[in-house]
C-alpha cells in the first residue's frame, strides 16, 4: 500500500487555491452576500453541536438556557389516551426522559469541557496587549540600531561608492573564479563583479535585497535574484555553489549571524571552491575609529584576525588576509633617516593603512 | 475445514459494510470453509443472512465469529460471551457530537458504541482495524492483538452497465460535483450546499450538486438541508438522489465532474475509492481516515475553507494536467486496494 507523495504537490496546490481565492475577492466575486451563504446558519434548530464544540462559550450560554421539554401527549386516534396514560405513569422510568436530562448534562459537560481548555491555550487580553508592545518596541529598536528610516536615496549619493573603485577593488579576485560554472555574488549591489564574471566566461548570479538594484542588473541581462542573502544561503542545496563572492556584507550582520552563513557557505559551496569576504579593516585606525561608521547600518567592525580564525575554525582552508584600498589621505615620510622617520611609518601604518581587506579561503577538497 | 460467522446489526444492499461482508463471506467460501452471515436486521434485498439469535445455538468453540463493529448495539454485549474464536472488525463509530441535539437515538447509540468498544475488548482475541486509523483507536481502547487490513472492496461488482435514467438525466450536466454517502450530520452535506453557492457565484454558474444517499436515518438533518437550499436559492442546483441501486451508482459516478467530501469523519471512505474507480477526481477534506484511503490520490483540503473546497475543486476542473495527474494517481492507487492482495492479508490475519 504505497502511497506516491511526488506525484502532486499538495503544497504548491494549496498556494494556488490560496490565491484563486484572494483573486476573486480582488475582482468582487467573493463577495459579502457570498461569503454570507457561506456562513448561512443550518435553518431549523440549533448550529450543528460538533460545529458549537468550534466556539464553545456562546454555545454553552445558549445551551444552559435551554428547556429540556417532553411530550407524553399521544395524538393518536382511540388508542391515545391510554397510550398517553401509560406514558405518564412511567414518565420518571422511561429511559429517553432520562436520556435528554443525560444528553443535555453530556453537552454541558463537554462544553465546558472544550471551553477550558480553550482558555488555557487563549492569550489573555492584556497579554496581547503585552506582547504587542513588545513586538513593537522590538521592531522599532531593530530599525533604530541600522537607521532604517534614513532617507536611502540621499545617504548613497553623498557616501556610496564609486562604481570605478568597485570595480578596480573586484578585478584582482576574478582569477579565483576562474573556470567556474555557478559563483554567487552575494549582496551583489550594481552587479559590477557580475559583469566581471561575465566578461571573463565565468557562470554566476546575483543576491541582493535592494529590488531596484537587482532590476537593474537583470536589465542588462545579468541573473540576479531580489533576496535576503543569508536566506537565500539557507535555501540552497548542498554542494550547489563552486565560488562565493561575498563584498561588503559580513560588517551589516552579527556575529553569530556571520558565523551561521559561514557554516551554511561551507555546506553549499562544492569541494575545492573559493569564498571571499571584503570588510572594512578596522586594523587601519582611521577606519576603524571613522569611516567605518559613516554607514549607520554597519553593526560592528570584524579585526582580520578574528575573520582569519572565523574561516579557519569553519573548515576551510588555504585561508589568507589581503588587504586593499589604501588611504589617499597619509603623514609625508620624506624626512631624514632615523627615528622619526620610524615613527611616521609606524604612524602611516596604524592610522592610514590599507582600508579594506579581504578574507580569502578555499573548502577542502580536489 | 473451519465455520466462520459474521455478524453486523444491520446488513443492506448498496451498503459499503454490508458489500464488505458479503465480499469476505465469497471468499471465505472460495477458500473452502462454511460462512454464515447474521443481522438483527437484513434489509429488503439482501440474501442468505441468518437471525443473529441462531448465533447462539450454531456457533461452536472453535468457530471464527467475526463481529463487525460500526455502532452500539445491546447485542454486541451478549455476543461477547459466545464461546468462539472471536475476531472485531472495526469500521469505526461516527462520535455522538456529530448527532448530539440534531437526532438523540444516533448519539445514544454513537455513545454506546464507543463506550462499548473499550468494554468488549477483554473478548476478542484479535481486533482488525479497516484502516490504520481505526488500528489505532482499538489500541487506545485497549485491545491487545490488533491488525489493520482494508475493507475487501470486489472491483467486478461496478462492472456493470450504467442506468439509462440517470444516465440520460445527468452525462450532460457540466459540471457536476457528487457525493457519495448517507445523509448524516458528520459528512457535512450542510457545507457542501453552501460551498456550491460559492462556486455558482464565483466560478461557474451552472454547476450542480448531487448528493447520493439515503436519508432515512436522519430525517432531521435531511429536513434541514431541505430548508438550506431553499434559503439559499438552489432548489435547482441541488438533488437529494437518495438510496440508489448499483446501476444508478454507476451512472453517477460516470456523469461526475469531480467528487467532493467534506466530511469530517470517515474511518475509511469507500466512495472516495469508488470515484478513482471510475476515473473523477477527488477533492476531500481531510478528517479521520480520508487522507490514508486516498493516498496522496486526491487533493486534500486542510482546513474547513468553503471558498478555498470550492477553489480546489474549480482548479482541478480547470487544468487539465491536473486532472489527469489526480485520474492516475487514483488509478495507481485502486491497485493498492486490489481485492485478491486484500482477500490473501485477510486470509493470513485470520488464519484461514
Amino acid at each position: 500500500m504505497n502511497n506516491d507523495p511526488a506525484e502532486l504537490d499538495q503544497a504548491a496546490l494549496q498556494a494556488e487555491i490560496r490565491e484563486r481565492v484572494q483573486r476573486k475577492r480582488a475582482n468582487g466575486a467573493y463577495s459579502d452576500d457570498v461569503r454570507a451563504a457561506l456562513e448561512l446558519p443550518l435553518p431549523g434548530g440549533r448550529a450543528l453541536f460538533s460545529d458549537e464544540l468550534g466556539d464553545p462559550l456562546p454555545a454553552l450560554q445558549d445551551t444552559l438556557a435551554e428547556q429540556v421539554t417532553y411530550d407524553a401527549v399521544s395524538h393518536r386516534r382511540l388508542v391515545g389516551t391510554p397510550i398517553t396514560f401509560g406514558r405518564r405513569v412511567v414518565i420518571g422510568l422511561v429511559r429517553w426522559w432520562i436520556a435528554a436530562i443525560t444528553d443535555r448534562q453530556e453537552r454541558i459537560n463537554q462544553l465546558v469541557a472544550r471551553a477550558l481548555v480553550d482558555l488555557r491555550d487563549a492569550p489573555s487580553p492584556q497579554f496581547d496587549e503585552r506582547l504587542a508592545r513588545l513586538e513593537r518596541e522590538w521592531r522599532r529598536w531593530r530599525e533604530d540600531e541600522v537607521a532604517a528610516t534614513l532617507e536611502s536615496r540621499f545617504f548613497a549619493a553623498r557616501f556610496s561608492g564609486d562604481e570605478s573603485v568597485i570595480r578596480r577593488q573586484s578585478e584582482p579576485f576574478v582569477d579565483l573564479f576562474r573556470g567556474r560554472t555557478r559563483v554567487l555574488d552575494l549582496g551583489s549591489g550594481r552587479g559590477t563583479f557580475l559583469e566581471l564574471l561575465r566578461d571573463n566566461g565565468i557562470g554566476g548570479y546575483g543576491v541582493d535585497l535592494d529590488p531596484k538594484m537587482t532590476e537593474d542588473v537583470r536589465a542588462r541581462d545579468l541573473e540576479a535574484y531580489t533576496a535576503d542573502g543569508i536566506a537565500h544561503v539557507q535555501s540552497l542545496a548542498d554542494a550547489s555553489l563552486d565560488g562565493l563572492y561575498v563584498r561588503h556584507v559580513a560588517e551589516h550582520v552579527l556575529p553569530g549571524e556571520l558565523i551561521a552563513l559561514l557554516r551554511d557557505c561551507r555546506r553549499v559551496l562544492k569541494q575545492g571552491s573559493p569564498l571571499v569576504f571584503i570588510t572594512p579593516n578596522p586594523a587601519t585606525l582611521t577606519v576603524g575609529a571613522h569611516t567605518f561608521w559613516l554607514d549607520p547600518s554597519h553593526r560592528r567592525p570584524i579585526p582580520p584576525e578574528l575573520f582569519h580564525f572565523y574561516l579557519e575554525v569553519e573548515g576551510f582552508e588555504r585561508v589568507e588576509t589581503r588587504t586593499s584600498e589604501p588611504s589617499e589621505e597619509r603623514l609625508r615620510e620624506d624626512v631624514p633617516d632615523g627615528p622619526i622617520r620610524e615613527n611616521v611609518k609606524l604612524l602611516n601604518k596604524t592610522l592610514f593603512g590599507d582600508r579594506d581587506y579581504a578574507i580569502v579561503g578555499w573548502t577542502p577538497g580536489p | 475445514m473451519t465455520r466462520v460467522h459474521q455478524f453486523h446489526p444491520v446488513l443492506a444492499p448498496g451498503d459499503a459494510m454490508s458489500n464488505h461482508v458479503f465480499a469476505l463471506q465469497r471468499r471465505i467460501r472460495e477458500w473452502g470453509h462454511e460462512s454464515l452471515a447474521y443481522a438483527i436486521e437484513a434489509k429488503p434485498g439482501t440474501t442468505d443472512v441468518l437471525p443473529y439469535r441462531r448465533l447462539f445455538r450454531d456457533v461452536r468453540p472453535d468457530d471464527l465469529l467475526l463481529v463487525h463493529f460500526s455502532m452500539g448495539n445491546e447485542v454486541f454485549t451478549q455476543l461477547a460471551k459466545i464461546r468462539a474464536r472471536k475476531v472485531l472488525v472495526y469500521h469505526n463509530v461516527t462520535p455522538a457530537e456529530f448527532f448530539r441535539g440534531i437526532n438523540a437515538h444516533a448519539a445514544t447509540y454513537a455513545r454506546l458504541g464507543r463506550t462499548q468498544l473499550t468494554e468488549l475488548a477483554p473478548a476478542f482475541e484479535l481486533a482488525i482495524g479497516v484502516s490504520a486509523f481505526n488500528e489505532r483507536e482499538l489500541i487506545a481502547a485497549g485491545y491487545a492483538r490488533t491488525a489493520y487490513v482494508p475493507i475487501l472492496i470486489d472491483w467486478s461488482s461496478y462492472e456493470l452497465a450504467p442506468d439509462d435514467a440517470v444516465k440520460a438525466r445527468w452525462e450532460h450536466v457540466k459540471p457536476l460535483l457528487l457525493f457519495v454517502g448517507r445523509i448524516s450530520p458528520h459528512k457535512r452535506q450542510d457545507d457542501l450546499i453552501r460551498m456550491l453557492a460559492y462556486y455558482r457565484a464565483c466560478i461557474d454558474p451552472n454547476a450542480r450538486l448531487v448528493l447520493v444517499g439515503g436519508y432515512r436515518d436522519q430525517p432531521q438533518y435531511h429536513a434541514r438541508l431541505v430548508e438550506l437550499v431553499k434559503a439559499l436559492r438552489l432548489d435547482a442546483a441541488v438533488t437529494f438522489a437518495g438510496a440508489v441501486t448499483p446501476a444508478e451508482l454507476v451512472a453517477y459516478f460516470r456523469s461526475a465532474s469531480a467528487f467532493v467530501s467534506l466530511s469530517e469523519h470517515e474511518g475509511f471512505g469507500v466512495p472516495l475509492l469508488e470515484a478513482m474507480r471510475f476515473d473523477v477526481p477527488v477533492v476531500a477534506y481531510d478528517a479521520a481516515a480520508v487522507g490514508e484511503t486516498t493516498g496522496g490520490a486526491a487533493v486534500l483540503l486542510e482546513d474547513r475553507d468553503l471558498a478555498r473546497a470550492a477553489e480546489a475543486v474549480g482548479l482541478v476542473l480547470e487544468r487539465r494536467d491536473l486532472r489527469e495527474a489526480l485520474i492516475a494517481a487514483g488509478r495507481r492507487r485502486i491497485a493498492d486496494f486490489d481485492p485478491d492482495k486484500v482477500a490473501a492479508r485477510t486470509r493470513e490475519v485470520l488464519g484461514l
